[in-house]
């Protein structure tokens, strides 16, 4: 071990460390660690130049691991694995130590103790490089296929644009017809007829070659990893298909609020959700009328099913806005006005939230002659029943306590979205769930469609509620970055995975369960059950490594012997205390 | 008690129907301020008074009657006033104008026919007797049925008269004629400028530079009915008074209560207080546009310190000469 | 209780002259308002499109009060003819409560 040759490189970061930590001291400090032959700082140790520096003192010190204390690794991380690369050392021999936001940053108030603890930070990384390994990634061959799970329009665009980067396209679609929605609805903003969408974009499916259209049909099983995935595919027959595949996308879409019974009067005739109004709207084309009775009088009410508090008595109220209603109920109260101007149309609703170019809908709406009355949360509407019409009696409108009773022949209950119940796909798929019961995304804004399961991609309104426009953009989004796995024809995956000591493992299946992507199974090993990993699905979570009660499985990189190291390390005392 | 509205409407509409202005007066009341000035009688383009700045010093006799009316018994009476009123001209029993005061507001028409003349503008007549009021405050209180058919009325007799051009004096003659009647009459094609429109065109000059400084009260309709806003403060700046905005002007300008003077007069009286507190606070003269704004602004300013002109007055210093 | 009487919003909506159902009672005009009335005109426009005849003739004194000045409707965001529109419910009420009839 004392035969390693470790350099070490310290950053001020233009101030950012050197105005808190005294740069120099934790130099002095740490250059005659065992295993160090060189420590420098730098100004920026990020810079072309500095790392210019590095490359030549790695070749001419014959270096084989470093150290660079400076900012979090997430910055830059990749930077230094690059760096160390073109040096020709291995980059899985380089460790940051983050004296940055775990140190000068977190101590700008002064005081010695920021150097001090420069010093023991510095220290635990010189203590793991000293460990380090070479390691190399594991590269994969990538099928140049996908499958897209569901066949509403999302799941259609998907297919269709992956076909014309001349990806071929496995089409799973749990229903009898594809449309999913959206062929239900009719009419829908801002223009154009759902079914006729559909109806086209099915032509143009079924045209494609490369397209393989598969209805009532599920996924049951998924084995594999990123690029290289096989697909069990129960098919209408019953019989099951294999498929290989690179990526797949999820397009499985949502489910619209079912309101309980008697909620908002739901279950008298006349009182509808949003979709079923569209769907009868869609079905029907002559004079308006619900039981035989004429529709004179409509009355919404809004979010219904959306933005439930926090406080409610429901076991998990939903928080979220749906995004389309409100848009919706707008035009459908301008296609309800179009089919016969006399209805009068009046609006309860929290807030107004047609936002960006819809806003021209709600515009409309009452340049003619839609009423708009809000409503506070903790004062809903309520519906009675008055002989065959409905009255919609209406707080909060009027000066005193005095209510605003509104008749209506029809109230539509602007019901929103909710996640689709689909454990089976969850359980096959192992798709990441958030507390709203819509599959998670890695990261809101800059990673929208990815999962925590490398090449499987949620799109669509399965992530959350989205406008069918935005289902769009979205799942144009899963295929953009589909392509971009496969069109390589490779992947490199870190090699930060966990390990099994075959010898002390005696097969207790704690890591199975511990494991969330299935990244464990059982094999046999000269006649011996044991784990083992594969190596492709694991992502190094290390959450199989505490619960193994024979200390049998560890992940390389951080081995129980590098973590001890380092923090044995953290925890020697430093000689000389800075004053 | 309440006010009797319904009583009042129907008085000042009958007066409209039957009599053709909403305060009848006698065409030798309405037209003496013409003396001596020479109009050519009618023509195709004509000098329009519309009878408003006629009808204004009336209007501090019969503001007198109506304040007792809104506070005592004689409002109890007016239904059936509205009843004798039909058949005789109550109007005429209300108590005369003040002469000094008609003599003041017949002098802002004449300023007008200088200042128009003084600008080269010297081709139109004036229809005298056969003028009418347009009817506008029987429009505003919504009586409708009867200001059509007196609009209809006041088209006909400009059609017989072959009038093809109105020079209007005021802002509430020139909103009727130029965007209320095409509205309503068929057939109705009349350019209708204010006088201070055709000033502000005609490139008059200024025979005396005054270098003095006015606050400008504009009129709710000029500014926002009919987008005359600019038109006399450059007239006035072009003769070296430099025009003073207070808090509420131009296009946001502040009303001068006049429009609720027939029904609530208090509330008018409240109203122009505010306004001239506004004035004030930007200066001591202040020029009005509109007879209306100029009989509301002057009952509020006494013994404030401000006086309140009309902007011909100003205007006549500056380029009669 | 008020109940919503869609006769009176139908005889409103037969005349052109009645735009405030754009009217989306934000309260810029009775912030401005000269007259500093409470109830002009946002809470008028409510009563109109939720077909409250009576409280629109209760308010009758109100609607007479408005200056037509058109201040308002510098500030109204939504366009709506306030003035137009008062002038309307003045309209209105000559005819069915002052019995100003056709003549």
């Amino acid at each position: 071990m004392e035969d390693r040759r470790i350099g070490v490189f310290i950053c001020y970061c233009g101030g950012n460390i050197s105005d808190y930590v005294e740069v120099e001291k934790v130099r002095a400090a740490v250059e005659n660690e065992p295993g160090v032959v060189l420590a420098k700082t730098q100004m920026f140790a990020c810079s072309d130049a500095a790392q210019d520096e590095m490359i030549s003192d790695i070749k001419e010190k014959g270096l084989d691991g470093i150290v660079v204390a400076s900012c979090s690794p997430k910055l830059h991380l990749y930077t230094f694995r690059a760096m160390s690369l073109r040096a020709g050392l291995n980059p899985f021999r380089y460790t940051q130590s983050n004296i940055r936001e775990q140190c000068s940053w977190a101590h700008r108030d002064g005081g010695p103790f920021a150097t001090e603890k420069a010093i023991r930070i510095v220290r635990a990384g010189i203590a793991r490089a000293r460990l380090s390994e070479p390691l190399a990634t594991m590269r994969i061959e990538t099928t140049p296929k996908v499958l897209v799970l569901g066949a509403g329009v999302a799941g259609l665009m998907a297919s269709l644009t992956l076909a014309d980067i001349g990806l071929p396209v496995f089409l799973v679609e749990k229903e009898p017809e594809v449309g999913g929605w959206t062929c239900k609805w009719g009419g829908m903003f801002p223009q154009g007829n759902g079914s006729d969408l559909v109806e086209g974009l099915l032509k143009k499916v079924k045209q494609r070659e490369d397209i393989t259209l598969f209805t009532r049909a599920e996924i049951i099983e998924r084995t594999g990893s990123v690029g290289d995935f096989t697909a069990k595919i129960r098919v209408a027959d019953g019989s099951v298909v294999s498929l290989e595949v690179g990526a797949i996308i999820v397009a499985t879409g949502f489910d619209t609020y079912r309101p309980a019974e008697g909620e908002f009067g739901y279950g008298r005739e006349g009182v509808w959700t949003l979709p079923e109004v569209k769907e009868w709207l869609a079905g029907n084309e002559g004079p308006l009328a619900v039981d035989g009775r004429p529709v004179e009088s409509v009355a919404y009410i809004y979010c219904v099913g959306s933005r439930q508090p926090k406080d409610s008595e429901l076991e998990r109220p939903n928080l979220y806005c749906s995004r389309y209603c409100c848009s919706s109920a707008l035009h459908t109260a301008l296609q309800i006005h179009e089919r016969n101007p006399e209805v009068h149309q009046f609006h309860l609703y929290r807030d107004m939230r047609s936002y960006g170019k819809y806003e021209l809908l709600y515009e409309e709406a009452s340049r003619k002659g839609s009423m708009f009355f809000r409503f506070e949360n903790d004062a809903p509407p309520e519906i009675l029943a008055e002989s065959r019409r409905h009255i919609v009696r209406a707080k909060g409108q009027l000066e005193g306590d005095e209510v605003l009773d509104i008749p209506a022949d029809l109230v539509v209950l602007v019901t929103g979205m909710v996640p689709r119940q689909n454990d089976a796909l969850i359980n096959v798929l192992k798709l990441p769930v958030g507390t709203d019961g819509f599959f998670n995304e890695i990261h809101p804004k800059l990673r929208p469609v990815e999962t925590v399961m490398d090449g499987v991609f949620i799109v669509g309104a399965s992530q959350g509620p989205k406008t069918l426009a935005e289902s769009v953009a979205s799942s144009l989004a899963g295929v953009s970055k589909s392509a971009a796995l496969l069109k390589k024809g490779y992947v490199d995956l870190d090699p930060y995975i966990a390990m099994v000591n075959a010898e002390r493992c005696v097969w207790c299946g704690k890591c199975l369960e511990a494991c969330p992507y299935g990244a464990i199974e059982k094999s046999v090993l000269e006649g011996k059950e044991i784990a083992s990993v594969i190596p492709s699905l694991c992502k190094g979570g290390g959450a199989c490594v505490p619960v193994c009660p024979e200390d049998a499985i560890e992940l390389k990189g951080y081995t129980s012997e590098e973590i001890t190291a380092a923090i044995d390390a953290l925890i020697e005392q430093v000689a000389a205390p800075v004053p | 008690m309440p006010l009797p509205i319904a009583p009042l409407l129907g008085f000042l509409s009958d007066n409209l129907t039957k009599r053709r202005s909403v305060m009848p007066m006698s065409s030798r009341k309405t037209t003496r301020w013409a003396a001596g000035l020479d109009i050519p009688a009618g023509g195709e383009t004509v000098l329009y008074t519309g009878l408003m700045y006629q009808i204004i010093p009336a209007l501090t006799s019969s503001e007198k009657t109506m304040s007792l009316v809104q506070d005592s018994w004689v409002g109890q009476l007016l239904s059936f006033g509205r009843t004798v009123n039909r058949f005789v001209n109550l109007t005429s029993f209300m108590p005369p104008a003040d002469r000094q005061e008609q003599k003041r507001y017949d002098q802002y028409l004449r300023n007008i026919v200088q200042l128009l003349r003084k600008a080269g503008v010297t081709e139109f007549g004036y229809l005298y007797g056969s003028e009418l009021y347009t009817g506008a405050l029987v429009r505003d209180l919504g009586v409708d049925d009867a200001f059509e058919q007196h609009a209809r009325k006041v088209h006909k007799m400009l059609d017989r008269q072959g009038v093809r051009r109105v020079i209007t004096v005021d802002p509430h003659t020139t909103d009727m004629l130029r965007n209320v009647y095409p509205k309503l009459v068929p057939g109705y094609n009349l350019e209708v400028k204010s006088y201070l429109e055709v000033l502000r065109e005609s490139e008059a000059r200024p025979k005396n530079r005054l270098e003095s400084e006015a606050v400008i009260h504009d009129s709710c309709l000029y500014a926002r009915y009919l987008d005359t806003v600019e038109q006399p403060r450059r007239l006035l700046e072009k003769a070296g008074v430099t025009a003073r905005d207070p808090e509420f002007s131009g296009k946001m300008t502040f009303c001068c209560g006049g429009p609720v003077e027939s029904l609530f007069p208090d509330k008018a009286g409240e109203i122009a207080g505010r306004r001239i507190k506004q004035l004030a606070e930007a200066g001591n003269d202040v020029v009005t546009m509109c007879p209306i704004c100029l009989h509301n602004l002057e009952k509020a300013a006494s013994g404030n310190g401000v006086s309140v002109r009309d902007i011909s007055e100003l205007l006549l210093q500056a380029y009669g000469g | 209780m008020a109940r919503v009487n869609t006769d009176f919003i139908d005889e409103v909506r037969r005349s052109d002259g009645f735009d405030a159902t754009a009217c989306m009672h934000c309260g810029q005009c009775t912030a401005i308002c000269p007259m500093g009335l409470d109830l002009l005109p946002r809470r008028l426009f409510f009563y109109v499109g939720a077909g409250l005849e009576d409280k629109v003739i209760e308010n009758l004194e109100t609607i007479f009060s408005c200056l037509l000045c058109r201040l308002c409707e510098e500030n109204c965001p939504r366009d709506v003819h306030i003035a137009e529109d008062v002038r309307f419910l003045r309209n209105y009420i000559n005819r069915k409560v002052h019995k100003l009839a056709r003549i």
